[in-house]
């Protein structure tokens, strides 16, 4: 049984990685155009430039369910999704989504400007990473995990020793609190988040720390075998990063997000992707 | 069943604090401090130096019946918070409180004062950003003060955080900051971006460790590829087709699949089969497999393209097939194969650059972390001139050894000791024959074909026949 | 490699080889008068060729070709191209298997060996090639050591001393540390011709040796080969187009054509006085 998730889950990530298609925002199937008045009303007061015109380009790590992932049909669905779909739905625009990109290149990729206008994939706001670009205000809270195999029974002391190898995710902040407070293990940054919990489940890495949701879902999923250890206190919170270049942009996806949260589509996929509003 | 794990775990902490005898025990305090820590701010390295911009969190908790307005830290004389900013989490069990507040440095001390009291039972924390610890370096307690209910309170010291002072690299670092060239040079965005000298230097100090692993992987693994290669490529000649379907499965499985994916299943698949070993070990065994796929086939096409009038000779002086093999075949395949077998030895070395994938601290790897936690490609560019210090001449010797072939294969090859006359047209002789004996071989299906393979003699059986 | 070109042709049948005593009388009566060696009674052929058959695919190159050749003969076999003459020479030493017929070597039967004793025979029949295949890597005088020491197990002291004589006979004492691309292939026929005769062999056999060589380098092999013949007593089988050569050195010509024995006598008589048509024409037409 657990196996079989396993399978099923390898399959998808598999395809995560071979996705080099531009993936449109298919998670919501087919899509009516905004509301007219409303869309007028908003490109008329838009000010900001985006690299295509009429179109939210969007770029991700395609590997982090349930914010966004590559589904067994190989549409690219999650929370992030849907909620980059209901913004451009306010802004009166369509929404786009790059081919996968590895974690730690989203930043320079939104700094440097060109490809994408905003990545929204579960990013942290820092004040490391606001140096490079802004961000809008935040749209949900996360914390750490700390993951290790079921089996293993370590308590989290332990695994600050140099011959324990921590898996995380290259760039994140799960990588920087490895550094920070398990300061003698062997950090281990990995692009893809699949490859650390395949790492711990088989013993490569003795544990992994991710953000916490993705931790929950991938563990109910897939990775039957692992536990969470411990649930990590941060209280950080992800935005949709833009570039400072471009502040009417940032502008017009604050306005979206307000609306967003004001006539419930929020909570309502919150319900969707977490099954409670409380998070 | 995790929820609340975080807070259940400060409370059992608490709890026992009096039986660890490496907790002392606090008077009852209204703001409990839980930790302080420092992000590394070493460039390639886990240290944190003093003088420099880092980042200092610190944690505490507000106790039962407690509210907090405002906290001082205070760290040892010679830090700084100026031009700092402060970010400011509370969290009760898991989730997030709205609290705003304001940060006023004041030399080696800052006060966090909140908009809101922070309430009973929450986690508090402060993450303070391009604040620097004294340049001497030194174990750093954070002490200072908490105002609850209008008094000030002492807050109980944290454990020390480590800082060293500047390091010879560091200073180097910093006086390139300093150059006025080097802010000219960074002010273009590409050079800026992709040259910055400051960043190329300690990628160099930071890289080398993987450089050095990159090539200890590939020069410790090249022998056993070339072993396994050579019995392949017997294998795959060998006159049973049983044998050489196995040869030729192996080879083509391996050719025929990226190296990522072989990596992958090497790093999860084994363990699952509950063999575990070493990281490092494992790339070894990785990329001797990989390239000793492609080794069987430069072998393979190396030895189908000595001349068939060379196994006839060797038979015709009584030879066995072994015997041919050692003393005819082989010596002369070798020559022939060394350009190529040192091209697929450069491809094997950047190659390595993959098992950063799985965690294998090599080159690529450590440039990945540095690149992260800079923003700036640099660092990928010093790890391209790692790689090219081993191509480049690597790929020199390549051309010579082809040139030194080629020129002995024309007949005008190095002289002997002595000095001797040769008929003026040996070279136009040699020539002929080989012309005669010019069809091509079966050319190899190797990724760089040398010139050294192509020619290779038509079945001579044929020649009287037609 | 026979292995690989071993194929299915429609089975010849041939009479099994006649028993040796009664084979060496019939030859002798039937050779007195078709080679200018001499006999001695009672002797018996070193090589004996009956019935031998041989096809590529659908092609039967060889039909029916029986030969004798005596101890010391020097026999020269001419012919147009792809009238077979290699092919029966490789068939001697079994680089070409035979499809039906028998070949003997002082008379055993070699045909039906296993690869072992394949390479065994091959030691006491030495063959010199029209590329002459020597071993690149290795220099003239190691080309001439390697079958010593490795076949025949000589010491090296035995094999370097042998290879030191066999190269100053075919006169290339001063290039004994060259490598073979550093001679021109005249000497790197006589190298090869070093190599076969410092095995001692019972017969040696030549596969047009001087036809990749340039003309003014022909005259170099030819007169070691004719100091092979008339001085070391030793069985030669020369396929060539050396019509000058084999009227002075011969013992015997064969003439073949489309894989037949058409024509064989003393040089003189079948330069001369060709019986056959088809002979007297390619001799006038290669003269």
């Amino acid at each position: 049984m657990s196996s079989m998730n396993r399978r099923s889950f390898v399959k998808v990530a598999g395809a995560a990685g071979a996705a080099a298609l531009l993936a449109g925002c298919s998670g919501n199937g087919t899509q009516e155009p905004a509301d007219d008045t409303q869309s007028d009303d908003a490109t008329g007061e838009a000010d900001y430039t985006l690299v295509k015109e009429g179109v939210l380009t969007n770029v991700a790590e395609l590997g982090f369910s349930p914010f966004e992932y590559i589904d067994d049909e190989g549409n690219t669905v999650g929370f992030d999704v849907d909620l980059s779909n209901a913004l451009a739905e306010k802004m009166g625009l369509t929404c786009e989504w790059l081919p996968n990109q590895a974690f730690d290149t989203l930043v320079p990729t939104i700094k440097q400007g060109g490809k994408a206008d905003i990545s929204i994939a579960g990013v942290t706001i820092t004040d490391e990473r606001l140096e490079d670009v802004d961000f809008t205000d935040p749209y949900l809270n996360s914390n750490q995990a700390l993951i290790v195999a079921a089996s293993s029974g370590y308590a989290t002391d332990d695994l600050d020793a140099a011959d324990v190898q921590i898996a995380c995710q290259t760039g994140t902040t799960g990588d920087a609190w490895i550094q920070e407070n398990l300061p003698n293990a062997t950090r281990v940054p990995l692009a893809d988040v699949t490859a650390g919990m395949m790492g711990v489940s088989t013993g490569s890495y003795q544990a992994m720390v991710i953000d916490l949701p993705v931790a929950q879902n991938m563990l109910a999923q897939s990775f039957s075998d692992l536990t969470i250890l411990e649930e990590i206190p941060t209280g950080e919170q992800y935005g949709i990063a833009v570039s400072y270049d471009n502040p009417g942009l940032k502008d017009a996806l604050n306005e979206a997000l307000a609306a967003v949260e004001a006539d419930g589509t929020m909570d309502e996929l919150k319900q969707k992707w977490f099954g409670t509003t409380d998070i | 069943m995790q929820h609340r794990r975080g807070a259940l775990l400060v409370a059992l902490a608490l709890a026992l604090s009096g039986v660890f005898a490496t907790v002392v025990p606090q008077p009852a305090q209204a703001l409990t401090t839980e930790k302080a820590t420092a992000r590394p701010n070493e460039d390639g390295g886990d240290g944190v130096i003093g003088g420099m911009d880092t980042r200092l969190t610190w944690e505490g908790t507000v106790e039962p019946g407690e509210e907090v307005t405002s906290v001082t830290l205070t760290l040892p004389e010679g830090s700084t918070f100026e031009g700092s900013t402060t970010r400011i989490t509370a969290l009760e069990g898991l989730k997030r409180m709205d609290v705003t507040g304001e940060a006023v440095p004041s030399g080696s001390s800052i006060t966090v004062s909140f908009d809101q009291a922070i309430p009973e039972g929450s986690l508090l924390r402060l993450e303070i950003t391009n604040m620097q610890f004294p340049s001497a370096g030194g174990e750093c307690t954070v002490t200072g003060t908490y105002e609850a209910a209008g008094a000030t309170h002492e807050l109980a010291p944290s454990d020390p955080i480590s800082t060293i002072a500047n390091t010879p690299l560091q200073s180097m670092v910093n006086w390139l900051d300093e150059q006025p060239w080097v802010e000219a040079w960074n002010s273009n965005q590409f050079l800026g971006m992709f040259l910055k000298p400051q960043l190329l230097l300690t990628s160099f100090a930071s890289l080398a460790p993987g450089w050095l692993l990159c090539l200890g992987i590939v020069v410790a693994a090249y022998p056993f590829a070339i072993a396994i290669g050579l019995v392949f490529a017997m294998l795959k000649i060998s006159r049973w087709r049983v044998v050489r379907a196995v040869a030729v499965t192996y080879i083509n499985v391996l050719r025929g699949t990226p190296l990522f994916l072989q990596i992958y299943i090497m790093f999860f698949g084994l363990p699952m089969l509950n063999i575990n070993i070493d990281n490092n070990l494992l790339g070894i065994i990785v990329v001797a497999i990989n390239s000793s796929a492609y080794l069987a086939e430069i072998f393979r096409a190396g030895i189908q393209s000595i001349p068939q009038g060379q196994y006839e000779a060797a038979s015709s002086l009584g030879m066995n097939y072994v015997q041919t093999m050692l003393t005819v075949i082989l010596p002369q395949t070798v020559r022939r194969v060394i350009p190529t077998v040192t091209s697929d030895f450069i491809t094997a070395f950047k190659d390595t650059s993959l098992l950063s994938s799985v965690g294998v601290m090599e080159l690529m790897m450590f440039s990945k972390n540095l690149t992260t936690v800079t923003g700036n490609i640099t660092p990928y560019v010093a790890a391209g001139i790692f790689y090219l210090i081993v191509t480049l001449p690597l790929i020199k010797v390549v051309s010579v050894i082809e040139e030194n072939i080629a020129r002995s294969e024309r007949g005008a090859g190095p002289r002997p000791k002595r000095r001797a006359q040769i008929a003026d047209n040996a070279d136009e002789l040699v020539g002929q024959a080989a012309k005669k004996d010019g069809v091509a071989a079966e050319v190899s299906a190797v990724a760089a074909p040398t010139a050294s393979l192509a020619p290779a003699s038509a079945k001579e059986v044929a020649t009287d026949v037609c | 490699m026979s292995a690989k070109l071993r194929h299915r042709a429609p089975a010849i049948e041939v009479p099994p080889a006649l028993p040796a005593d009664e084979a060496a009388r019939i030859a002798y009566e039937a050779d007195q008068g078709l080679t200018s060696h001499a006999f001695t009674p009672g002797e018996h052929p070193i090589v004996r060729i009956e019935h031998l058959n041989k096809s590529f695919d659908e092609t039967l190159v060889l039909k029916d070709v029986n030969l004798n050749v005596w101890p010391g003969e020097v026999v020269v076999v001419l012919g147009p191209s792809g009238s077979g003459k290699s092919t029966m020479l490789r068939c001697i030493n079994l680089l070409e298997r035979p499809s039906a017929g028998h070949i003997l070597i002082e008379d055993e039967e070699i045909t039906n060996k296993s690869t072992a004793e394949v390479n065994r025979l091959r030691r006491d029949v030495g063959m010199v090639f029209q590329q002459f295949n020597l071993f690149p890597h290795l220099t003239a005088k190691e080309n001439v050591m390697i079958g010593q020491t490795k076949v025949l197990r000589r010491s090296r002291e035995e094999a370097e001393a042998e290879a030191l004589k066999q190269l100053a006979a075919v006169g290339l004492a001063d290039r004994a540390d060259f490598k073979p691309a550093q001679l021109s292939g005249g000497q790197q026929q006589r190298v090869a011709i070093a190599r076969a005769v410092a095995m001692h062999p019972n017969v040696l056999l030549f596969d047009e040796p001087t036809s990749a060589l340039d003309p003014e380098l022909v005259r170099g092999v030819l007169d070691v080969m004719r100091d092979l013949a008339e001085n070391s007593g030793m069985t030669m089988i020369v396929v060539t187009h050396e019509m000058g050569f084999a009227r002075d050195v011969a013992d015997r010509v064969v003439f073949m054509e489309e894989g037949v024995v058409v024509e064989q006598g003393r040089p003189e008589k079948v330069f001369d006085h060709p019986e056959n048509a088809r002979t007297a024409e390619f001799l006038g037409s290669i003269k």
